[in-house]
């Protein structure tokens, strides 16, 4: 286990979106921290708060929505209390973002080049020939043949691969202490997706960059991640090591989320599923928010909420399951 | 670029002989104008002279046939009115009525553009309310109206400008605001609700996610990116200016093209009404054009073929 320091600590984190039809939650409660160089993966389905949460670190959140309470801590500065210039100082430079859709986020009207030399003249503050020269290199780095014409050409030319690796080049070209990856690999053919996993994981251990990434797969997880976050419904329902969570996963959710996932060794047609879907905001259970879903479901656990809780050395787990028998000790 | 010009404008010759075709269609089913030429008591002899006399006697195929051969030599025959060659006319009036039209598109597009993306990047504050709000009462209100109110207020009661006519500045901007307000008001919804559409992209998330100020992102990244349907009403906009000034021009005794192509239809003038249809056909498929080239240099993804 790497025993960097936080760089990046999220406390009690609440975002919510006032709408026309109420109040809705979508991270409620999320705490966990991004050690320097250590990939943290945070897993969910959609609708489960993993992007609202990358977004709210990035202070990217548009109205209606606010975070409403907690605190991001990055480098020991509260984000959530920065102002706007401050905040616009650190994104692209410090904390970087890529994206899911690797071809509606690059804008279309500008070249390669262009976007990219963007961040570079704007955080390094160097001229348009260091940041042709930086932007060029960088483009090398991330595997782009012909890097000189890429610079030049436009978004719609190249292909879905070769433009998660402009959007890495991108996100990387100030050396972030943060990067975060919402789904990276999401649009991208498996064959695609593997080189791109093996890209961010070689530039980031070469700088020691920090990974936050956001997905729903769990392939993914136990190729990239060090510890790993699994949210519901707006909460973190089990955090642990990445080994922990696939060797002895303890979340009802977790154990479904790995049973539905299919497996090389196995022959079995059939591939479980956790059945029903994740509750609307508006139509949120009451007690622990899975038991609608969740096979094990008792009373207690459709009349109170259950608390995120440890038990074991840094394997938490939200679920009324392991808190009698925490009791019970 | 070259090439797909004069694809473009080897196009153009169906669509004139089209036109051409259907203002003398029109022309020739508006009635014989022999009557208006002469005075009342008129015998019937000299009408039918005067109907040989301007081939009026003709059947349609063989009218048009001669009217189309004076065409190509730039000849749409003579205005009964005036007793002269009416394109030079015609010609004579439009820089008047250009001036008048590029004044209103240019505070069309000073209203319009920064209004617009204001109201897209505060969507659904009061302000945009009100600018949204504002945009559909300058839409609705009638030039004529609109027009007779500013000469009231800023030349008859405070005297700032002229009330009517052209030459200086001074008298270019009354006409030019009045026509100018509803085109404003068209671009500024136009341009906000492609904004608020553009602003929720990716790309321009992407863009924020870089660190850049928010006149980069809103400016550089989204505007752009919303302006091709904007060329598109801005140049069908500017032809309907030089073509449709009609009342704005009577409003203001503004010398124009609009001015002249009404009194041609008061006194059946018709060489001069085809000379005109003709000229502001033109210009339509011009200012076409010259968005099809715009949508070019704007969205490299759009190919020349």
């Amino acid at each position: 286990m790497k025993t960097g320091t936080a760089i990046l600590d999220v406390d009690d984190l609440h975002t919510y979106f006032r709408t026309e039809h109420g109040v809705i939650p979508s991270v409620n409660g999320v705490s966990f921290e991004v050690r320097e160089g250590e990939t943290l993966a945070i897993v969910g389905e959609s609708g489960s708060g993993k992007s609202v949460t990358s977004l709210s670190i990035m202070g990217l959140i548009d109205s209606p929505g606010k975070v409403e309470k907690g605190n991001i801590l990055f480098e020991g500065k509260n984000l959530t209390t920065l102002g706007k210039k401050d905040y616009r100082k650190l994104r692209g430079n410090e904390i970087a973002m890529i994206f899911q859709e690797p071809l509606s986020s690059l804008n279309p009207l500008f070249t390669i080049g262009n976007q990219l030399s963007e961040s570079i003249k704007l955080h390094q503050k160097v001229d348009k020939k260091t940041a042709r020269v930086k932007s060029i290199e960088m483009l090398r780095h991330v595997g782009i043949p012909r890097a000189e014409k890429v610079f030049s050409s436009f978004p719609h030319v190249l292909s879905g691969g070769m433009r998660q690796r402009v959007m890495i080049a991108m996100a990387l070209s100030c050396n972030p202490k943060l990067l975060i990856a919402d789904e990276p690999t999401t649009a991208l053919d498996v064959t695609i997706q593997a080189q791109i996993l093996e890209l961010m994981k070689k530039l980031a251990k070469e700088n020691s960059t920090a990974i936050l990434l956001i997905t729903h797969d769990l392939g993914v997880v136990a190729e990239m991640a060090d510890k790993v976050v699994v949210m519901y419904a707006g909460q973190v329902v089990e955090h642990t090591d990445v080994y922990t969570l696939f060797s002895n996963p303890k979340h009802p959710y977790t154990k479904g989320l790995l049973n539905s996932t299919p497996k090389f060794h196995e022959t079995e047609e059939v591939l479980a599923s956790i059945t029903g879907t994740v509750p609307t905001p508006s139509k949120m259970p009451k007690g622990c928010k899975f038991n609608p879903r969740c096979p094990f479901a008792t009373e207690v656990c459709t009349t109170q909420e259950p608390v995120l809780r440890e038990v074991a050395d840094g394997h938490k787990v939200r679920c009324w399951l392991y808190e009698e028998k925490e009791d019970a000790i | 670029m070259i090439k797909f010009l004069l694809k473009r404008v080897l196009e153009f010759i169906p669509v004139l002989l089209i036109i051409s075709f259907i203002v003398f269609s029109l022309v020739f089913v508006a009635g014989n104008p022999v009557a208006l030429m002469l005075p009342e008591d008129a015998s019937q002899e000299d009408i039918e002279r005067l109907t040989v006399a301007l081939g009026l006697d003709q059947p349609f195929i063989v009218q048009y046939g001669k009217y189309m051969l004076d065409l190509v030599q730039g000849d749409f025959g003579k205005s009964f009115r005036y007793n002269t060659d009416a394109l030079p006319l015609v010609l004579e009036r439009l820089p008047a009525t250009l001036e008048l039209a590029a004044a209103s598109m240019i505070i069309a597009i000073i209203i319009a553009i920064p209004l617009g993306v204001w109201s897209a990047t505060r969507k659904n504050s009061s302000l945009d309310l009100l600018a949204t709000g504002g945009a559909v009462i300058g839409k609705a209100m009638p030039n004529f109206w609109l027009g007779i109110m500013l000469i009231l207020l800023f030349s008859v009661t405070l005297g700032w400008f002229p009330v009517s006519g052209r030459g200086t500045i001074a008298h270019l901007i009354l006409p030019a605001i009045t026509l100018g307000t509803g085109v404003a008001a068209e671009m500024t919804r136009l341009i906000r609700s492609s904004m608020v559409e553009i602003l929720s992209q990716d790309y321009v998330r992407t863009a924020k996610s870089k660190g850049l100020r928010n006149f980069f992102v809103v400016y550089k990244h989204a505007f752009r990116n919303s302006l091709i349907p904007v060329v598109t009403i801005t140049a069908l906009q500017t032809s309907t200016l030089v073509g449709g000034a009609l009342i704005t021009e009577t409003v203001f005794s503004w010398p124009g093209l609009g001015q002249l192509l009404i009194q041609a239809v008061n006194t059946r003038d018709m060489a001069i009404v085809q000379a005109s249809v003709f000229t502001i056909a033109i210009l339509v498929i011009f200012m076409n054009l010259l968005a099809d080239v715009v949508y070019r240099i704007l969205d490299p993804r759009i190919k020349y073929s």
